[in-house]
């Protein structure tokens, strides 16, 4: 459905993304994950054809934004960072707006509006001027927005950013529901996010994709992984926790206190890592401070991936 | 691009921009006609809209200030950009928006028209031609201003700029006979919206004129449409 073929952009002297392609299979959520500045807006931009490329090419659906404009737009629904509301309109007049925009037949407009307005819990505010909502209703009004003339594809740039707790939760069971019948693509730096959402995932790290896998790739390529912060120097143990049976990796990671370390250890077997890591420091006489499980394996992919 | 006039004329009304450029042009018109004709009791329709011409190089920024710079300062670009509407359609579309309203004031000022029937005569060829010079080279302002304020990031520099094109304009007309070739001078001269409503002024109906003005709309226009698809491969934005 989405295929980017060798994607460069630059803005002056500035990369913005170097050699990037991926595909999108249709009906798929693709996350794109990544640091402030590693080049997931301008990515977005470049798919949904607000940005040209530098080098390389976009093609929705067999179509070039550039060079078909009408029929590659017409696929897509996009959700920019900040939501693109007209704050004097009303509710329904902007969603009526957009769905001009997007080429629904007149006579088709109300009942249409109604439905995205229904989907999207915006009904009661139908006549709010979009200038006097919430962040929450803006977010929605935004995503109704992308959802007007039911495009194929939807492109969410952080949709959740800067919303509350219950906010986060509506506009992801949103997402959620909107999956069975789209092909979504959205960015995000919230790892949980990406993992409760999507089948796939991209870490773009200063504008080259550094990991495309599915979810499933990234769960089995798990074993297990434990933080572990100690009120000893790293020279007096970490030798020894590399030679400890099952552990494939140490990384020594960045620790606010001066006396402690904090390490990340991953084990390629899941059969009890802690118990074994702590006997082992134990019998060092090193004093152990902290021991988890690290939350996600995705975290651990996401923190090794940038830090190379 | 109909829909692009709708929301774009919907939006003067929405907010004060439209009710303060058509309050104060009528009311700065208002004080012309009255320092002009009503002061020396003048019947005379063509110096009263030729001294308008002030008000439009003044006044026309702020309709146009907000039409692209607005866009781009909330964002809203990005929705406008990225629907299957052509660029083309949406500069005409929000250029045709601010002409209506240009074209709702201009009409407004025939209450002038009408005091100046009722206390003298009011000769209707004169009538004709004054308002379509003056129509005319308002809507090139209007032009020209749009494709100005294209480049700007933000409304107040946008503003400026367009007042800014318009002030040379009117310098350009008075500095061309200054200028040591002649070359530029008729340049100068063939460029200025100044000069070719002169003919207007006078009573006469200038068909070169209006080509002239009907030339130079379309090509501000289809210039405009250029920066605004040229934006996509040179824009900065967040990465």
């Amino acid at each position: 459905m989405i295929e980017i073929r060798h994607v460069s952009r630059r803005y002056g002297s500035v990369q913005a993304l170097n050699d990037v392609s991926l595909h999108v299979k249709k009906g798929s959520i693709l996350g794109l994950l990544g640091q402030n500045g590693a080049g997931k807006t301008t990515l977005l931009n470049v798919l949904t054809g607000y940005l040209a490329p530098t080098k390389g090419q976009v093609l929705i659906g067999g179509h070039d934004p550039l060079l078909e404009p009408a029929q590659a737009k017409r696929r897509l629904g996009y959700l920019p960072e900040n939501p693109p509301l007209y704050d004097e309109m009303t509710v329904r007049e902007y969603l009526r707006f957009a769905s001009e925009l997007k080429g629904v037949v007149g006579k088709f407009i109300p009942a249409h509006v109604d439905e995205v307005m229904a989907f999207c819990g915006l009904t009661e505010m139908q006549n709010r001027l979009l200038g006097h909502l919430s962040k929450g209703y803006r977010q929605r009004a935004g995503l109704a927005q992308a959802l007007c003339g039911d495009p194929d594809v939807l492109v969410l740039d952080e949709p959740t950013v800067g919303l509350d707790p219950k906010q986060i939760t509506e506009i992801r069971a949103l997402i959620r529901q909107l999956a069975h019948n789209h092909t979504i693509v959205f960015s995000s730096h919230i790892l949980s996010e990406v993992q409760q959402l999507c089948d796939h995932v991209v870490i773009l790290d200063r504008g080259e994709v550094k990991l495309d896998a599915s979810m499933a790739e990234v769960s089995q390529s798990d074993g297990a992984a434990v933080r572990c912060t100690v009120c000893a120097p790293e020279s007096r143990f970490v030798s020894r926790v590399r030679d400890l049976d099952g552990v494939r990796r140490v990384t020594v990671q960045p620790c606010d206190q001066p006396d402690h370390t904090e390490l990340l250890i991953e084990f390629s077997d899941d059969a009890q890592p802690e118990k074994r890591l702590f006997a082992l420091m134990s019998s060092m006489g090193v004093p152990v401070v902290h021991l988890s499980r690290s939350e996600s394996s995705l975290e651990q992919i996401f923190l090794d991936v940038i830090s190379r | 691009m109909s829909v692009i006039f709708k929301r774009d004329l919907l939006a003067y009304f929405r907010t004060p921009v439209g009710y303060v450029f058509i309050g104060v042009f009528l009311g700065l018109s208002g004080l012309i006609f009255y320092l002009y004709n009503l002061q020396y009791l003048s019947g005379d329709l063509l110096t009263f809209l030729s001294q308008l011409t002030l008000l439009v190089m003044l006044l026309c920024p702020l309709l146009t200030m907000r039409l692209l710079c607005e866009e781009r300062q909330r964002r809203t670009d990005q929705l406008l950009l990225t629907s299957a509407v052509p660029v083309g359609s949406i500069v005409l579309g929000k250029y045709l928006a601010a002409a209506s309203v240009m074209l709702l004031t201009i009409l407004l000022t025939n209450v002038y028209t009408l005091i100046i029937a009722i206390c003298g005569k009011v000769y209707m060829g004169e009538w004709f031609v004054g308002y379509l010079g003056f129509i005319l080279q308002s809507l090139g302002f209007l032009a020209i201003d749009l494709f100005v304020s294209s480049f700007a990031k933000n409304q107040i520099t946008g503003a400026v700029a367009a007042f800014g094109v318009n002030f040379l304009l009117w310098m350009a007309d008075l500095v061309a006979d200054h200028l040591p070739f002649a070359w530029m001078q008729e340049t100068l001269h063939f460029l200025s919206l100044y000069d070719r409503y002169e003919p207007f002024r006078l009573g006469q109906l200038s068909f070169s004129g209006v080509l002239f003005f009907i030339s130079f709309i379309a090509c501000c226009v289809a210039a405009t449409v250029h920066v605004m698809d040229a934006r996509r491969f040179s824009e900065g934005g967040a990465a």
